[in-house]
């Protein structure tokens, strides 16, 4: 019996051995494993973004292009952020939207222009927006709602239903909590590393509270990002210790300009 | 793995029964079935239509099997962690690659060692498995 007790443990040994000496290789490097990741991700974020492309129409509004690059320009080089890595798109569209896509795609429609009282607040929701995409919080998602069959399925070309699927359910629902709260408080860091003001991103949660989204069809931002008072409660508790700037990234009469001409194009 | 001497030395019919208790379980790797459990269930199944066989016959089935089911754990673990990634949200990670690997020796091992048994079997000769070999020899005993 004793005999046996010893060549089992012998035997566990060696297993645990073989799989100690396994554990110190970086299998993820060897095989690629991350850049076939990225190719998947950016083929996936190509496929989807064809599908916004077809749907609306860009803007062609060049104030609010380049106010919105130079935004995007500001957060990236105060945050380290590779900028190639966000491909910004501005779509003409009512909704109060804006969201990521994989491969560092960023759709914004004009409604959310509309809607933000100052630039700050775009910031914010830009900032929020680039903070997914710079957490992986895209793909987490994704794998977690379709599974990562489904998604080498639709990369593979054989999922034109679960395409527009997929497509539907990132601009019309929600990340969880835990990843809206990280992405709230990153972009908050990304606004203070930048010098702007976060307070006002707090105020247009807050505004977005106050709307019943069930009332209006537009304001997609409130239905996808649920609890925004808790939320708003949450980014101004953060920025209670904070050391605050207010610098501008955009000048107030170039602000008011494109809300003059995003009005003027309702 | 080594060749001891039996209590007798077995026919040839006896032979060729105890050495199908192995590649019974190679059967299952060979069609390409990809659920660890099968291979178990074709040894299990040669073991229960031979336990009333002669004592080298059931001795050689029970050894197979209790290969079989050492290896249905690490198996079945790999096999379900693959299917978590595949269906849900589970990462591909270097844990688990490493963990993949391992079975795949291990499982390539004992597909050669049960190559080797079969064989050697096969010809009369008396192959006892480190651990396995043991067990059995504690589980399996000659009728009286």
């Amino acid at each position: 019996m004793k005999k046996i007790v010893i060549q089992g443990l012998i035997l566990i040994t060696v297993f645990c051995a073989a799989l100690f000496v396994l554990r110190q290789i970086d299998w993820m490097k060897l095989f690629k494993v991350e850049n076939y990741t990225q190719k998947t991700e950016k083929k996936l974020g190509e496929q989807l973004w064809k599908i916004y492309k077809d749907g609306a129409k860009d803007s062609s509004d060049t104030l609010l292009i380049n106010a919105v690059d130079t935004i995007i320009s500001k957060l990236c080089a105060e945050n380290n952020i590779n900028r190639s890595g966000i491909k910004a798109h501005l779509l003409i569209k009512d909704e109060v939207n804006a969201f990521a896509l994989p491969g560092g795609h960023l759709i914004i429609y004009t409604g959310l222009i509309n809607d933000c009282d100052n630039q700050e607040q775009l910031i914010g929701v830009l900032g929020h927006e680039i903070a997914h995409i710079q957490l992986n919080h895209v793909m987490e998602k994704l794998i977690k709602e379709v599974g990562l069959s489904a998604i080498i399925s639709i990369t593979a070309g054989s999922g034109g239903d679960m395409l527009r699927q997929v497509a539907k359910m990132l601009s019309s629902t929600a990340f969880d909590r835990r990843l809206e709260r990280e992405a709230d408080l990153k972009s908050v860091d990304y606004m203070i590393n930048a010098g702007i003001n976060p307070k006002p991103f707090a105020i247009f949660l807050s505004k977005m509270a106050e709307k019943k989204p069930d009332k209006t069809k537009y304001f997609s931002w409130i239905s996808t990002h649920p609890d925004s008072q808790d939320r708003a409660n949450y980014i101004l508790d953060y920025i209670k210790v904070r050391t605050i700037k207010n610098e501008q990234v955009i000048s107030s009469s170039i602000w008011d300009k494109i809300k003059m001409n995003e009005k003027d194009s309702n | 793995m080594q060749a001891k001497p039996f209590v007798y030395i077995p026919g040839e019919h006896e032979a060729e029964k105890a050495s199908n208790s192995y590649l019974m379980s190679l059967i299952a790797i060979i069609a390409g079935l990809p659920l660890p459990i099968i291979n178990l269930l074709a040894t299990l199944a040669f073991f229960i239509g031979n336990r009333k066989g002669t004592y080298f016959v059931r001795w050689h089935c029970t050894q197979a099997l209790l290969s079989q089911l050492s290896l249905l754990f690490i198996n079945s673990f790999g096999f379900w962690w693959t299917v978590s990634i595949i269906f849900s949200d589970e990462k591909i990670t270097n844990h688990y690659l490493a963990y993949i690997f391992c079975v795949i020796i291990f499982n390539v091992a004992d597909f050669f060692a049960t190559i080797f048994t079969a064989i050697k079997t096969r010809k009369g000769l008396h192959i006892e498995w480190f651990f396995f070999g043991t067990l059995t020899n504690l589980i399996c005993r000659p009728k009286k």
